[in-house]
């Protein structure tokens, strides 16, 4: 995966909530820049989003849609394969000491920013230090965490010095929110002009509306296929499907399998990708209804996962255990319960005393993501009908954002965004240490040394060992119960080919887009 | 004539006071409100990775955001703003707040116009035609109609319309970048027909029944029965009496409803990906852009209070009964 | 403050002799009260529970059927039915249509009424006041007290009747201030009857007719607004049905289930045009313009 998604609900999957996609301000923001022959000339490519980039500056972004524009102005030092593997980027692969601490890093050759000047180790160790300085509020810092320093022994050449070995350290590099910015430009002008080594250049923006890209024809990685690329910000899904009809938009991803359907057509092709985040009812160890692990059991027991996956997302995904890594991918089956078993459950709940039922809240969000809803409430229904009551609390986004972030609540329905390394995923959820424990509600002795063993070794099979005991540990105590993967729906007009869709729709390959012959 | 100058004096005074008071009223409104609604800056913009950050970074945060202050100074030092015409600044676009809604205003206005134009050429036939047979077929059939369009959510219709023109025949000229009347007169108003059309039809309604009722009612009073028994000739009689008076409510709700459509047709702006006024707020809340909501609502409000006055004034002109008070 | 004098002299056409028998014998008045009864008929159904299926009974196994003679409205993609969700639904609106409309119209027509009576200092506060509400835009007020309270229904109304309060504040203290000077009224005072005692003896009841429009108005206002909310996402909470709600769920998966988008919205179609000829065949009879006259 290009980008390594935030481990936690992530923000509005092009999410379908009117609430969340909204315009302002008017006119043009003197858009001379765009495709010269008018709306029609098709030397430019329009990619619908349904949400402004909240965030232009790459180690705050968060958003989806943030990361996808960044994604086409900004290079990574490392980048994804199309099996999301870590291939080369700005810089080669790394050699790696004997101990694991030393990573070197060659530059490729003649790489220039938007501004012109040249790309060097100066501007990527300027980029590592300003995102690991604690002043930036860098989200990214995280990723930097092993990171002893950053050195620049000559203009092609990078030298990252590791406190302690980290398996997951190389990952981060092909993340969005490492991309490499220029060391001469002062921090404040990338907010409303972002200069980056990317396969477009920052052209304009109607905040709202629109941000307008122009190609850049030094790109490392070859020549774009458009003169410009238009991201452009539409009400909702519908209006989405409209634009694709009418040919007002050439590209857009969806998350939803109908609307992905009805987008579909002879002028429009819908291309179902996987995805690495996971739907999950998160439930919390820490609160005193879900203490007993024998609780926590009945409600692994009571659930069809498969009837979540088909009522909430009419069956577009697949019943998942907790690591979605394609490298590590926990086996599904591999639980307690791993079909239904209602009379299980109910012994399960005789064993912790609690025959006679038991209650516990749930929160969902709508507005975050489509499915949440209509999760919660086919979950509330199937407890239900192993006695356990729940009930049912629907919070608007930063609602339920910000009691997710304090940890009130029994349970929660969340999509957790995956990622290529199961460290990146669970670490800071499942290790006391992690910033978000406290909101996983979970932690044990087993779980940190795992975790900690896991990062220690770069041996794959090493590795695969240890994260399958992750995953049982995680399944055997019910600590949460993951349901499912969704898919996303990528729609590419048939004026356009040369865009690859791969796992998480990520838009590494968006550069190769032209116009079809 | 000093005491009728003075009591004139007293009124406008009066009349100032009172609106300023109302905006000092909704300003205040409008910093509750954002200030009680669950989520900041930081969870608004950080989503739930608002809890990766350090105790200190999150310090930082709130200090660059300015929310780590008493309330009351935040909300002192953005009236203060206000009043030396700095309305602030989006923190997250780093735009002027002032810019934005000079950019969007001109586009709600514009969409306002147009649908109480839509509404009244809807309406106030409708409602005389209505009125001339009282019970008439005529008269239920139109009510029956302007009942449907009260009936209907419209957002309902509306969105069904555009994607049923987009699929069917291609037409989409909402996809498009939205374009101001000012560059490109011809996609505009292809881009406004149909939420003008949508809001018109339902302010219809309302405008109908105003019309109708107030005809009916006027045919009714003395001076009618009196004018009419003299003999004066219908068609003068309706176009001199029945008509001037009769509009007097239509202008009046025309006026209340125009000052409701410049707080934006937040679901009509929202469907059309209109970016107008309301989606400016809207949009603010779910960011929490302090700034950007209470400046916006603030000068909504002016507006409002702007309109009411000018209804006022007509109405003035137009009613010689409220004119001699 | 000249506005909403507009209601003033609302039609009243009926003829002598029972309004209400009147009204029926329209067409408008028999489909209005047909509607009305239909509509009363399901919500009554879905409040007491007679509805054929349990309305948030789930079935997988009969997700997403269309109707039938089993499932009238068909089922939705839990298998649950429709037809009971529509039934429960209608209960819901007009318990937020009622609820909402009854805050705002009481507490809006005491003050409008108190505001227009006593004048001076009262009327200006309330004055500002509910210019202060209107100023303020009416769906964003709605939008912030749901997404600040816990929501449940009570906060879909309270969030409605704000909105709408300071209407009826508005429309009850116009004819107030017009029937203060009418004859009788200042005659009822010169007697010395007390003048709380007049304002409701004679300038209260001689406003029904206004108020009544307005309620009925308001009242399938009310019904839309809380669709236009649940579109917005801040409607009645799930899994308790509402006709907005339901149309908002089935938005998207209308195009393969027309049936969950269709029914509901035709459903609020129906109960808003029912309640509005209930409404005007209601202001036939009540109104005392039409009652009274000689």
């Amino acid at each position: 995966m290009v980008r390594r998604m935030p481990a936690g609900p992530t923000r509005a999957v092009l999410a379908t909530a009117v609430v969340g996609a909204l315009a302002l301000a008017g006119c043009s923001g003197g858009s001379g820049g765009s495709g010269s022959g008018g709306g029609e000339g098709k030397d430019r490519l329009v990619f619908g989003i349904t949400a402004d980039p909240t965030q232009t500056i790459p180690w705050l972004s968060t958003s989806t849609q943030s990361i996808q524009v960044l994604s086409q102005v900004y290079s990574t030092l490392l980048n994804s394969g199309d099996n999301l593997e870590t291939v080369a980027g700005l810089a080669d692969l790394p050699e790696v000491s004997e101990d694991g601490l030393t990573y070197t890093f060659k530059l490729k050759d003649g790489v220039k920013f938007a501004n012109g000047s040249a790309l060097d180790s100066t501007d990527v160790k300027y980029t590592f230090d300003t995102i690991m300085n604690p002043e930036t509020k860098a989200t990214s810092a995280s990723y930097f965490a092993s990171v002893a320093s950053v050195d620049a022994p000559d203009p092609k050449t990078v030298v990252v010095k590791l406190k302690s070995p980290d398996a997951s350290f190389t990952t981060a590099l092909a993340n969005v929110n490492t991309s490499i910015v220029p060391s001469d430009v002062p921090v404040e002008s990338l907010t409303t002009t972002p200069v980056g080594s990317g396969p477009y250049v920052w052209d304009t923006r109607t905040p709202n509306q629109s941000i307008t890209l122009k190609v850049n024809p030094d790109y490392y990685q070859g020549r774009p296929g458009y003169q410009s690329l238009q991201f452009r910000i539409l009400g909702d899904e519908k209006a989405m499907v409209s634009a694709l009809q009418s040919g007002a938009v050439d590209m857009a991803i969806f998350d939803n399998p109908v609307t992905a359907k009805t987008a579909t057509s002879g002028k429009v092709k819908v291309t179902p990708v996987d995805q690495l985040s996971y739907h999950v009812l998160q439930l919390r160890a820490d609160a005193p209804a879900l203490k007993d692990v024998n609780v926590r059991l009945a409600i692994q027991c009571a659930i069809d996962r498969k009837q979540v996956l088909d009522t909430a997302a009419l069956g577009a995904g697949e019943v998942t255990g907790p690591i979605t890594s394609p490298a590590y991918k926990s086996n599904p089956d591999a639980r307690p319960c791993p079909t239904r078993d209602v009379a299980k459950a109910k012994d399960y709940l005789a064993k912790a005393g609690k025959s006679g039922g038991v209650s516990i809240n749930l929160i969902t969000s709508q507005g975050l993501y489509s499915t949440a809803v209509n999760e919660a409430q086919n979950i509330q229904a199937q407890l239900k009908e192993a006695g356990i009551d729940v009930k049912l609390e629907t919070l608007d986004s930063d609602g339920y954002v910000q009691r997710w972030l304090k940890g009130d609540f029994d349970s929660a329905i969340a999509l957790n965004g995956g990622s290529t390394d199961p460290n990146t995923m669970y670490a800071r959820y499942f290790t006391s240490k992690g910033s978000f424990n406290k909101v996983a509600g979970y932690r044990s002795d087993a779980l940190d040394k795992l975790f900690a063993d896991g990062i220690a070794t770069r041996d794959e099979n090493a590795r695969k060992v240890i994260y399958t005991q992750v995953s049982k540990e995680l399944e055997d105590n019910a600590v949460w119960i993951w349901t499912y993967t969704g898919k996303l729906f990528v729609a590419t007009s048939t004026g356009t080919s040369g865009f690859k869709a791969r796992t998480g729709a990520d838009l590494g390959t968006l550069w190769k887009a032209a116009p079809a012959k | 004539m000093t005491a009728l100058l003075s009591l004139w004096r007293n009124t406008f005074v009066r009349r100032v006071l009172e609106a300023a008071l109302t905006l000092v009223g909704v300003s205040v409104l409008t910093f509750a409100v954002l200030r009680v609604l669950p989520g900041d800056q930081i969870t608004a913009s950080y989503g739930i990775e608002a809890g990766a950050l350090s105790p200190d970074q999150l310090a930082s945060l709130r200090a660059y955001y300015g929310i780590d202050r008493p309330l009351v100074a935040q909300y002192f030092s953005w009236l203060g703003g206000v009043l030396t015409g700095n309305l602030g600044v989006a923190t997250q676009s780093q735009q002027d707040v002032l810019d934005m809604t000079l950019r969007a205003l001109p586009i709600t206005m514009e969409l306002a116009v147009l649908s109480i134009v839509v509404a009244l050429l809807l309406g106030v036939p409708g409602g005389l035609l209505a009125a001339s047979r009282a019970g008439a077929l005529r008269d239920n059939g139109s009510q029956l109609l302007s009942l449907l369009a009260l009936s209907v959510p419209t957002f309902l219709v509306a969105t069904a319309l555009s994607s049923w023109l987009a699929n069917r025949f291609g037409y989409n000229p909402n996809g498009e970048e939205f374009a101001t009347l000012l560059r490109d007169p011809a996609l505009n108003l292809q881009q406004m027909a149909l939420p003008a059309l949508t809001l018109g039809v339902s302010i219809a309604a309302p405008v109908f029944q105003t019309t109708r009722a107030s005809v009916l009612a006027i045919r009714d009073e003395d001076y009618i029965r009196t004018a009419r028994a003299k003999g004066v000739p219908p068609r003068r009689l309706q176009a001199r009496h029945v008509l001037r008076n009769a509009l007097i409510p239509v202008v009046t709700i025309s006026g209340l409803q125009f000052g409701f459509l410049l707080g934006g047709a937040v679901v009509i702006e929202q469907i059309f990906s209109i970016p107008g006024i309301g989606r400016q707020v809207l949009l603010g809340m779910t960011q929490k852009e302090y700034a950007v909501v209470q400046s916006t609502v603030l000068v909504i409000a002016v507006l409002f209070v702007l309109v009411n006055l000018l209804t006022d004034v007509v109405y003035r002109l137009v009613d010689p009964q409220a004119r001699a008070q | 403050m000249s506005a909403t004098t507009t209601a003033v002299g609302v039609p009243a056409r009926a003829p002598r002799g029972g309004a209400l028998r009147a009204a029926l014998l329209r067409p408008a008045g028999v489909v209005g009260l047909l509607l009305g009864a239909v509509v009363l008929v399901l919500a009554v159904m879905g409040i007491f529970g007679l509805t054929p299926y349990d309305p948030a009974k789930q079935d997988v196994t009969q997700s997403l059927v269309g109707p039938s003679g089993q499932h009238w409205f068909g089922t939705d993609q839990f298998g649950r039915d429709v037809f009971s969700r529509v039934c429960s639904g209608l209960a819901n609106s007009l318990r937020i249509a009622v609820v909402s409309v009854g805050i705002s119209g009481v507490l809006g027509i005491l003050i409008g009424v108190l505001a227009g009576y006593y004048g001076g200092w009262v009327d200006r506060v309330v004055g500002v006041l509910t210019n202060v509400l209107f100023a303020f835009p009416s769906l964003l007020l709605a939008l912030a007290l749901a997404a600040t309270l816990d929501r449940s229904w009570v906060t879909v109304s309270i969030a409605i009747a704000t909105v709408y309060l300071p209407i009826f504040a508005r429309v009850a203290r116009a004819p107030v201030l017009r029937l203060r000077h009418v004859d009788y009224v200042t005659a009822s005072t010169a007697i010395g009857r007390p003048r709380l005692s007049t304002l409701f003896a004679h300038v209260v009841p001689n406003m029904w007719g206004i108020l009544l429009v307005q309620v009925t108005l308001s009242l399938s206002w009310s019904i839309l607004t809380e669709a236009a909310l649940s579109f917005l996402g801040f409607g009645t909470p799930p899994p308790a049905a509402s006709l907005g709600g339901m149309v908002y769920d089935a938005q998207t998966i209308s195009a393969v289930a027309p049936w969950m988008l269709a029914f509901p919205g035709l459903a609020i179609v129906v109960f808003v045009v029912g309640l509005n000829l209930l409404g005007d065949a209601l202001r036939s009879t009540l109104d005392p313009r039409s009652g009274g006259r000689r």
